[in-house]
């Protein structure tokens, strides 16, 4: 038994100790225990974050003939990671007074532990898949098993975690019709087999891969034009559920991604693909749909009024940049689109969670109904405000690296238009990011707020650690990009020359260390200039100026409501909710279409039936 | 270590020259106001007065820790983002990130500030900041479409490269007399960032009450002072850096950053102020385009 | 060796005793019904283990291809023995009063062994002419109004099917003087013409009335809601498959490489875009069922119409994954009947029941490990493989209904463990025989998936007996030596 078995051997420990468990009333803690001991595990395997040799699980079966296998390597060591790391906070942070109230409220705290437990047992069995058809059982188990933490809250969720798995199944099925081909042309599922032939592989073959895995993956990635799911999907699933949902889940689609096109088919190929009558090949179509899926989402994501539904919209954006970086493949670029997976995770685990802090307390996650909350709940403030400067990619937080590498990378691959749609949804997220935490701390303070408290610890914990990670590897990017490189190695893939501090490059270096330092210092002299000025008086909230008005508590004055009315009267028109027309037009086809078809059982005889076919198929033969 | 003493020491020295300048440029930009209304104008030191004016007064009305946060950072911000520009035989830390990082580091003090007029709770305010970024979201798209521009042509996005290469032809060599067309658009894109006429729309007195300014007094207003004359600074040498050659000495610096600021100047007292949404359209097409068609030409 | 006879003559002779043993015994009549089954399960078991290659048997000592022979490889040894099993787990042990379905049953056994057994096409239609009768008397067995009005229906468009049939029989008599399968694949090179191929068609659509084949099933979705849920089981699990193996056998034997895949092929996709769409819009849970056993129909046709090995392992696959899904589905419905929309708190009355229909639902859907995904799988393959734009459509169709599928069933599930009204939650509630037997079902699927290994091999040796025609031709001829040896060396090169 080596270190990936007893990984797994853990990780199925979880999921059926939280599963028989449920009802115990300490099953949260056990379970975050069980995520802790899995969190020891995938340190053990450390080696692998630094190019260490691959570690073969010692299962192997033999299935129809196809031999199956499981292994993990960097680049699973890297997810596995952000994995584990995701639900152990959400664990931990779901064990205490929260599952109390969780459970008062008529929820099931027990089932959330065990839908987040199977989901992290299925998605390291997809980690550690050893040949395409475990990729493909790992994908479909990871899938159904995120259906389970999107029911878990029951109600309007059900119906938003059935429109998923309708997607999902979709997605799935252009993957096992992709498995299909390359199980035609090469004969077995085994990686090597398909790493063998990929350079015989004529034009057509790799187009019509790609296009089968990038978007059958894809949707679970949230892809233009198979976007409009998750958001919902992922809000309604309960606080630290979508915590986990949220920071890692849909980055499988990456996974898989980076493994079949990157790895195996060698995604070079797809550069030399010219599409007719355009001026892009075809890797080009792939990056702008991944371009446009960042900028249509985070402009909806500014138009939501429900802060959880804001982050899930800014989660679907945040894949695009990934995707794009992994799709540049040069070792900025990649490196860009591999880190930002681990800081995505970080900050979006933290912000979900500082959100569900706050629906804990106000039972609400309207922004137009908050405000002020700063002064009640300081830490969960310093949490999401750590976490949306990361969102929003601004130095010093790790967001701010990864959106960089991306950056360099297209300006070094010569690429404007995309270089600036990636800056035009990061503009869009500082705008909208600030919408949230200017809506929900900043303001005025509601009457009805007045006795809040800040949250228990059992929460205050994993947010407050995620925001240091998040502070730490901005501060010192080299720590992840370590795991990158050997992410990178993994995937055969050029690495990226790094230090502890960032790039180092002729054309333009990155030095976080020093920027970071410069830059509190800046604010240490700025604190200076500011206390030696003369000593300032607080005043209460209401006390001031307001237009004139003298304020009463019972007035609301919290500018919260169509944020960017001047952006919005310009912009407004131009969302269409094309997508939902597309969506509900496809459901109304299948409806007519559902509705012919059963005319023809009920309004005719069946032996009609049976002599128009016996015509047919004589005609058919002998006419 | 030598090297990390000489950084240090330029790191220190860098804000405090960029402070200095910058209160010139306050100076200058009021003068020209009062000329072009036919007054006289303030004297030199009016600026650095009211600064210390500010900071002494009496009443100082704070509305909670966020509020004086912000200041620090709006302040601390430029304060940093200073040493991230070139002046002549000072690098600061202008290797340790580029062009990118000195764009997103640029948001920092306007995100402290965003911050700090949240926490006041007047509803003016808010408006304001939502104005503000609006005007953010609207000129920095030109503005990061220039920038691109400049990096593929010297192909770095390191600002002492890019200084290095134009200033190895004189003024043929120049950004503005290879890229005349990034230099327009830049051009725009500095004037709205400045938050002056006619893009003034995140002040408006008229409308929101000086918005982000509303619940500002004593030293919060001094440290919006302070914040302005480094506003003023990182602008024009930004832009004298990406087209003007940089400086060779501090006498031609000094010259091309102050040139530089008299275009939008004069032209921020002659004209009204636009509505948020058309200022969006304007700046999403004019600019737009000419610098699109200006990295059209850089690419070939 | 001819003691499997007795499969076929044991319990038709129960069936025609049972109103005489009744009449004296009630209890003995009760439980020599499942004796004969049991008895018959262990027949076929030890025929099955034994066998280690296709036997034919001339019964009466009268050589084919004037006796009745008896074709023995794993696939009927494999079916026959399913036939009691199915037979023991949907019995009407609760049936106290009556012999009447007893009876049918026995006779559906009987039957249905014959068929499965028989290797000449002459048999074949006497036996299945048998199963209709018995199924016709099931489809009616519950006496309610719906349910003789939709076995009205059945009978007319059966008896339509059979009269087809039976012309396509007789058309290949004529083309080649005899009924006998071996035979008829010995000189099956006489019916790859107009004609022949005529003959075959009329036979898939008159034995496809019974396997639900696309447009010939206008009964299904009316006498699978109207009969008791385990006949619905019955015929929608077992009987469909049934005449499903009568095609293949011929398919096989007499017209591989023809155009006869060809219309394999279009009618099961066009099953499985029918099925599946009625499905999707129904409002009643065994309607919803019954389009649904269409569309899966509609795939086993696709698998089946897949020349080669690769189209028989995924057929018989497909075929067996549905034999045992679909039975455990429709017992469900024994209380979960009537409106989707009504069914809230049926999880919370039936916890069990639930958690048994969501694991049936996904094992349809394809989901990995349950047996469901790798039928699909060996589907997605061999569509692939076959490789021409007619295939690869059918495997876009496919791919697309599992989507609907997911959707439909997924989309009951819910509603399932939604939450209902008081009153209705009672009446959810499943017996505790139905689940068990449901169990069962279930059961032997998690069987399936634990045993993967050794069921592939053997599932891999099924199939590639029972598509290899030469094999089939030399086991019968084998037995009846003398009279057609000559011919035979000769034809065997045009065969091979």
């Amino acid at each position: 038994m080596n270190t990936l078995d007893a990984l797994l051997l853990i990780s199925l420990l979880t999921a059926l100790a939280s599963g028989l468990g449920q009802g115990h009333r300490l099953i949260g803690w056990i379970t975050a225990l069980l995520f802790s001991l899995q969190f020891v595990a995938i340190m053990v395997m450390g080696s692998l974050g630094y190019g260490g040799a691959v570690v073969e699980a010692s299962i192997s079966l033999s299935i129809f003939g196809h031999p199956v296998s499981w292994r993990f390597d960097g680049l699973s060591w890297f997810f596995a990671l952000i994995t584990i790391g995701a639900a152990l906070a959400s664990s931990i942070f779901a064990a205490g007074s929260w599952a109390e109230d969780y459970r008062k409220h008529g929820g099931k705290p027990g089932l959330l532990q065990f839908a987040i437990a199977l989901n992290v047992f299925t998605m390291l069995l997809l980690l550690a898949s050893g040949d395409l058809l475990t990729l493909f059982i790992g994908w479909e188990l990871a899938s159904w098993s995120s259906l389970l933490l999107m029911m878990v809250a029951g109600g309007k969720a059900k119906n938003f975690a059935l429109r998923y798995i309708v997607y999902a199944t979709g997605g799935a099925m252009a993957v096992l019709a992709g498995l299909g081909i390359i199980f035609q042309l090469t004969g077995s599922f085994a990686y090597a087999d398909l790493a063998a032939i990929a350079p015989s592989l004529s034009t057509l073959q790799i187009v019509s891969l790609s296009i089968l895995f990038v978007f059958g993956f894809g949707i679970k990635l949230g892809l233009m034009p198979f976007h409009l799911w998750q958001a919902d999907a992922y809000a309604e699933t309960p606080g630290p559920g979508a915590a986990f949902l949220g920071a890692i889940s849909s980055r499988m689609a990456l996974f898989a991604i980076a493994v079949v096109l990157v790895q195996l088919i060698g995604l070079v190929k797809l550069i030399n693909i010219e599409i007719p009558f355009t001026f892009l090949s075809f890797r080009d179509l792939l990056l702008w749909v991944a371009a446009l899926t960042i900028i249509f989402t985070t402009f909806t994501a500014l138009r939501q009024n429900d802060a959880r539904r804001l982050l899930a919209w800014h989660g679907i954006g945040q894949g695009g940049y990934m995707l794009i970086g992994i799709l540049l493949l040069d070792p900025l670029g990649s490196a860009g689109g591999l880190m930002h997976i681990f800081n995505y995770a970080t900050y979006q685990a933290a912000l979900f969670l500082a959100v569900s802090a706050v629906i804990y307390r106000t039972k609400t996650a309207d922004l137009n109904q908050l405000g002020g909350l700063v002064t009640r709940m300081p830490l969960t403030f310093l949490v999401m405000l750590i976490g949306i400067i990361g969102l929003a990619g601004i130095p010093p937080m790790n967001g701010f690296v990864s959106k960089w590498l991306i950056y360099r990378s297209l300006i070094v691959e010569g690429m404007p238009l995309l270089f600036i749609a990636t800056v035009i949804g990061t503009l869009g997220t500082i705008l909208s990011v600030y919408k949230l935490i200017h809506n929900t701390f900043l303001g005025q303070l509601r009457l009805e707020h007045e006795q809040i408290r800040e949250v228990p610890w059992s929460m205050l914990l994993p947010m407050l650690v995620l925001s240091t990670v998040v502070f730490v590897t901005g501060f010192m990017p080299g720590l992840v990009l370590d795991w990158v490189v050997a992410a990178q190695a993994a995937l055969g893939i050029p690495q990226v020359a790094h230090h502890l501090g960032g790039i180092e490059s002729a054309h333009g270096s990155l030095d976080m260390i020093w920027i970071s330092g410069v830059l509190f210092s800046g604010f240490g002299i700025g604190a200076l200039l500011f206390y030696s000025g003369n000593k300032t008086k607080h005043v209460h909230q209401l006390d001031n100026y307001a237009g004139g008005h003298f304020l009463t508590a019972d007035t609301r004055y919290h500018y919260t409501n169509n944020f960017y009315a001047g952006l919005m009267h310009y912009i407004g028109s131009w969302y269409r909710n094309s997508f939902q027309w597309l969506e509900s037009s496809l459901v109304s086809v299948v409806s007519l279409l559902s509705g012919f078809t059963q005319i023809l059982f009920h309004s005719f005889h069946p032996a009609l039936f049976l002599l128009i076919t016996a015509t047919l198929s004589l005609y058919f033969f002998a006419g | 270590m030598n090297e990390t003493f000489l950084t240090i020491t330029e790191v220190i020295m860098m804000p405090i020259v960029a402070f200095i300048i910058g209160l010139f440029m306050v100076l200058m930009m009021r003068k020209l106001a009062a000329r072009i209304q036919r007054r006289i104008g303030p004297g030199v030191f009016q600026p650095l007065y009211d600064i210390v004016k500010l900071y002494g007064k009496q009443t100082q009305i704070s509305h909670g820790l966020i509020h004086d946060i912000g200041i620090i950072m709006a302040v601390g911000g430029y304060v940093a983002a200073v040493t991230l520009l070139p002046v002549p035989g000072m690098n600061g830390i202008a290797d340790k990130g580029g062009i990118i990082t000195l764009t997103y580091l640029l948001m920092v003090p306007s995100l402290g500030l965003a911050l700090g007029v949240g926490q006041c709770a007047n509803p003016n305010g808010s408006i304001g900041i939502s104005r503000a970024l609006t005007s953010m979201l609207a000129y920095d798209i030109p503005f990061i479409i220039v920038i691109f521009g400049v990096a593929t042509h010297f192909s770095s996005t390191s600002l002492v490269s890019i200084i290095a290469a134009q200033q190895v032809g004189g003024f043929g060599t120049w950004g503005i007399s290879e890229m005349p067309l990034l230099a327009l658009a830049g051009l725009f894109a500095l004037h709205a960032s400045l938050g002056k006429h006619p893009f003034e729309i995140y002040v408006a007195p008229a409308e929101i009450a000086t918005g982000p300014m509303v619940e500002m007094g004593g030293k919060f207003l001094g440290g919006l002072f302070v914040m302005q004359s480094f506003q003023l600074y990182a602008a024009s040498v930004l832009y004298v850096s990406l087209f003007l050659g940089g400086g060779e000495n501090w006498v031609t610096f000094l010259l091309k950053c102050f040139a530089v600021l008299i275009i939008p100047f004069a032209i921020a007292y002659l004209f009204p102020r636009y509505r948020t949404e058309d200022l969006v359209r304007l700046m999403w097409k004019w600019p737009v385009m000419l610098a699109l068609l200006g990295i059209a030409f850089v690419m070939n | 060796m001819n003691s499997i006879a007795f499969n076929v003559a044991l319990p038709l002779l129960t069936a025609f005793l049972l109103p005489i043993i009744s009449s004296s015994s009630k209890p003995a009549a009760r439980f020599i019904g499942p004796f004969v089954l049991f008895a018959m399960l262990g027949f076929a078991l030890v025929y099955f283990n034994t066998l280690q290659h296709p036997v034919a048997i001339a019964l009466g000592g009268f050589l084919p291809p004037l006796g009745i022979s008896f074709h023995l490889d794993s696939l009927s040894l494999l079916m026959a023995s399913i036939i009691p099993l199915m037979m023991l787990l949907l019995w009407p042990y609760a049936n106290k009063q009556g012999y009447r379905e007893e009876s049918l049953l026995l006779l559906l056994a009987g039957g249905a062994s014959g068929l499965v057994l028989s290797g000449d096409l002459f048999n074949i239609y006497v036996f299945f002419e048998l199963i209709s009768v018995a199924s016709f008397g099931l489809a009616a067995a519950n006496r309610s109004a719906a349910a003789f009005a939709a076995t009205f229906r059945y009978l007319v468009i059966s008896g339509l099917g059979t009269v087809l049939a039976l012309t396509g029989i007789g058309l290949i008599y004529t083309q080649t003087g005899t009924l006998n399968l071996a035979h008829i694949g010995l000189l099956a090179s006489q019916l790859d013409n107009p004609i022949g191929l005529s003959a075959f068609a009329l036979i898939v659509i008159g034995i496809g009335v019974k396997a639900e084949i696309f447009p010939v099933n206008g009964w299904v979705p009316e006498v699978y809601s109207a009969a008791s849920p385990r006949i619905s089981a019955l015929l929608a699990g077992l009987i469909s498959k049934l005449a499903v193996l009568v095609i293949i056998r011929l398919l096989v034997v007499a017209y591989q490489g023809s155009d006869a895949y060809i219309i394999l092929l279009v009618l099961g996709i066009l099953g499985i875009i029918w099925g599946e769409l009625s499905a999707w819009r129904s409002k009643d849970l065994k309607r919803m069922f019954a389009y649904s056993s269409i569309g899966q129909l509609g795939m086993v046709l696709v698998a089946f119409s897949i020349p080669g090995d690769a189209g028989m392992v995924a057929g018989i696959a497909m075929m067996l994954h549905h034999l045992v899904v679909k039975p455990g589905l429709f017992m469900l419905t024994e209380k979960w009947n009537g409106p989707i929309s009504k069914l809230g708190g049926a999880a919370k009355s039936s916890p069990l029941a639930a958690i048994l229909f969501v694991f049936f639902a996904l094992s349809l859907i394809g989901v990995p490990p349950l047996p469901g995904f790798w039928a699909k799988l060996l589907l997605v393959i061999g569509l692939i493989q076959a490789s021409s734009p007619l295939y690869l459509t059918a495997l876009a169709v496919l791919l697309t209904a599992t989507v609907i599928e997911t959707h439909y069933l997924m989309k009951t599930a819910i509603k399932i463990y939604s939450k209902g009204k008081k009153k209705q939650v009672k009446k959810w509630q499943q017996t505790s025989f139905n689940l068990s037997v449901i169990s069962v079902f279930a059961l032997i699927m998690l069987a399936v998936v634990f045993t993967l290994t050794p069921l592939a091999n053997k599932l891999n040796h099924i199939a590639a007996e029972s598509s290899d025609r030469v094999l089939y031709i030399n086991t019968t001829l084998s037995a009846s030596q003398p009279p057609l040896s000559q011919p035979l060396s000769q034809q065997m090169g045009k065969v091979q």
